[in-house]
């Protein structure tokens, strides 16, 4: 093997530095333009980002600006709807208090799913008593639901007669058994109560006291009970007896001063309520000790 | 004192149970406070009752006293005997009714003794101006029976009389009519209502069990028990809660919110004919009518219908033949073919 000629031999060497500097330049030719665009795109990909989070930035800031304004409105608004409430609840207060005040008036109604329930509250002498009540159905034909009515008032009479043509009639009919039959049993209650030393033994009632029954005295200080008083109402819208008797039951027969206190007493007992009457023998009790006093 | 006076004496009170022995003995007030703080209570019953015995003996009890005991042992156990319910009525257009409470009475007895010289009759006011009235009956030759009496209790100037249940219906004429008689009434009829429970028939022919009434002052609870219920757990899916509303509705319209008035039974006597569809049955040739007898009893009848359509048990609304006992004011029912 003979290597060829020296150009060969130049060839071979010279072909090794053809390939180096080929190779070299090859490299070069590779490397250079990336890096040159590489650089230059990602610059400008930066810029275009920055460019975008600045914008970003400022929309944010935006809209966080537009909601503070928009809340701080709805706060006002709010507030504004708070005292608004505010005053319709005390307009409610108020329309709730005068509703319940109506009581007083002696009828008085609210309204149901069924039709009205009826208050009637009982006075006598200016002092309110019980209340009663009537829930009606308004249906044809009108009708009671239930009722808080005791059942010695003739509330089925009075329906029968006035329910179905006056309604009005019917309700101011039952006021007025109602409020004499309060009126009635507050002063035998007070008689009871509060002049039980006058009285020998219990007090004879009946559930409508519309008969009264009692023993009495006059003076507080007297042993015996000389008086025997038996009230009568025939007349169940009043309160003031119809029939009174009064009869001395005691030994002194000489006397006509007996009689004529009995008469008396008869009238009082027409004219004034129960406890009125005692309280005047009271004091008419109080004034004769006072003169003895003095 | 009378042999028989004090045996009855006796026999009544061991009939107290030893709880309420105090409070009766007070509430008769025969034996003087002094007295019964002598006696140990805390005795065995039979010695007590023996000590109480003597008590009154050294007093000298009376039959008055002795059926005045029994009236108070009643009016306390009012449950152990079952009540009737009668109804009064006047003429229309009648005066105002006067009720004299002692006219009353002395009427009462005295129209009882002119057709029964062998009766005894005692009177305790109550309240509320009622009287509970206690009526031994006897024969013509035989004495009043002291353990067997009647009660009758009677608000006055009402239409209604209350009596405890008598075996011997022979005597109710003449008490039906002495009761009219002496309350200024013209007839009386028995109501078809019975039961135990003396409160629970006062509210039902008084018309007082529904006391619940709409005012401005209170305010009215809502329907939020159902609801609750149906949202407490959210889990929980109520398929059909459309008509557990509706049947809660019903029930609501029908019975109400307020406790019913205790009744033990309800009874109804059917007397109809067959009616089928089937032609050619045995019973549908049956001329005459088929006679039964339904009874609903529970220790609280009202509650227990009120309770069956939400249990799911009954449709809603139920038959008004069922809801109807406390506004008609009856609890036994005679049904035949129109």
């Amino acid at each position: 093997m003979e290597w060829a000629n020296d150009k060969s031999k130049g060839g071979v060497l010279a072909h090794l530095e053809r390939l180096e500097t080929q190779m070299s330049r090859s490299c070069k030719n590779l490397e250079d333009p990336p890096r040159e665009t590489a650089e230059s795109d990602i610059g400008t990909k930066i810029r275009k980002l920055r460019c975008l989070r600045d914008k970003l930035r400022a929309e944010v800031k935006q809209r966080q600006a537009r909601i503070k304004a928009s809340t701080a409105n709805a706060e006002l608004d709010q507030t504004l709807e708070i005292s608004e409430q505010e005053a319709v609840g005390g307009k409610e207060e108020n329309m709730k208090a005068i509703l319940q005040a109506y009581r007083f008036t002696g009828l008085s109604g609210k309204r149901t799913s069924r039709g009205v329930c009826v208050c009637i509250s009982t006075a006598f002498e200016g002092n309110l008593l019980d209340s009663y009540f009537v829930d009606l159905v308004i249906q044809k034909p009108l009708r009671i639901h239930h009722h808080s009515v005791p059942v010695f008032i003739p509330l089925e009479e009075i329906s029968a007669k006035y329910l179905q043509t006056n309604i009005q009639h019917f309700l101011f009919c039952l006021c007025e058994y109602l409020n004499a039959y309060a009126g009635r049993k507050y002063q035998a209650d007070q008689l009871q109560r509060d002049f039980a030393a006058f009285l020998a033994g219990p007090l004879q009632r009946n559930s409508l006291c519309n008969l009264l029954s009692f023993t009495y005295k006059v003076e507080p200080q007297s042993r015996s009970f000389p008086f025997c008083a038996r009230l009568l109402y025939k007349d169940l819208t009043t309160t003031l007896p119809t029939d009174v008797t009064i009869t001395y039951q005691g030994t002194d027969t000489s006397s006509t001063s007996w009689e004529e206190q009995r008469a008396s007493h008869e009238n009082l007992f027409f004219t004034k309520p129960l406890h009125q009457v005692f309280t005047s023998f009271a004091r008419n009790g109080e004034r004769l000790d006072m003169s003895l006093v003095s | 004192m009378d042999e028989t006076v004090a045996e009855f004496i006796k026999r009544t009170i061991l009939k107290i149970p030893m709880t309420e022995m105090m409070t009766i003995l007070k509430a008769w007030d025969f034996l003087p406070e002094n007295q019964l703080q002598t006696v140990n209570f805390r005795q065995r019953k039979e010695s007590l009752v023996q000590d109480l015995v003597l008590l009154c003996e050294n007093k000298r009890a009376s039959l008055r006293d002795a059926a005045l005991l029994d009236i108070i042992y009643t009016q306390f156990h009012q449950h152990q005997k079952v009540w009737d319910v009668f109804q009064m009525s006047k003429e229309p257009g009648e005066d105002v009714d006067l009720f004299d409470m002692e006219q009353f009475k002395s009427s009462f007895e005295k129209i009882l003794r002119r057709a029964l010289k062998n009766v005894t009759v005692s009177f305790r006011d109550a309240e509320e101006n009622a009287v509970w009235i206690r009526i031994a009956w006897g024969t013509q030759y035989r004495k009043p029976n002291q353990y067997k009496p009647v009660f009758v209790v009677y608000y006055s100037q009402t239409p209604y009389v209350f009596t405890s249940f008598c075996h011997l219906k022979s005597n109710t004429p003449l008490l039906s009519q002495a009761l009219t008689v002496a309350s200024n009434h013209h007839k009386i009829v028995k109501m078809d209502l019975r039961s135990r429970y003396l409160d629970s028939l006062k509210a039902i022919v008084f018309k007082q069990y529904n006391q619940k009434f709409e005012t401005h002052n209170s305010t009215m609870p809502l329907q939020e028990n159902l609801e609750l219920d149906m949202h407490m757990d959210s889990r929980i899916i109520h398929e059909n809660r459309i008509e557990k509303e509706r049947v809660q509705r019903v029930t609501q319209e029908t019975f109400g919110d307020y406790p019913q008035p205790r009744l033990e039974f309800a009874q109804y006597k059917l007397e109809t004919k067959f009616k089928s569809d089937f032609h050619g049955g045995i019973l549908a040739e049956r001329k005459e009518p088929l006679r039964c007898l339904i009874k609903f009893s529970s220790p609280h009848l009202l509650e227990a219908l009120k309770s069956l359509a939400p249990a799911g048990i009954a449709d809603a609304p139920l038959s008004p033949l069922l809801t109807c006992i406390p506004n008609k004011g009856m609890n036994y029912f005679k049904i035949r073919d129109k």
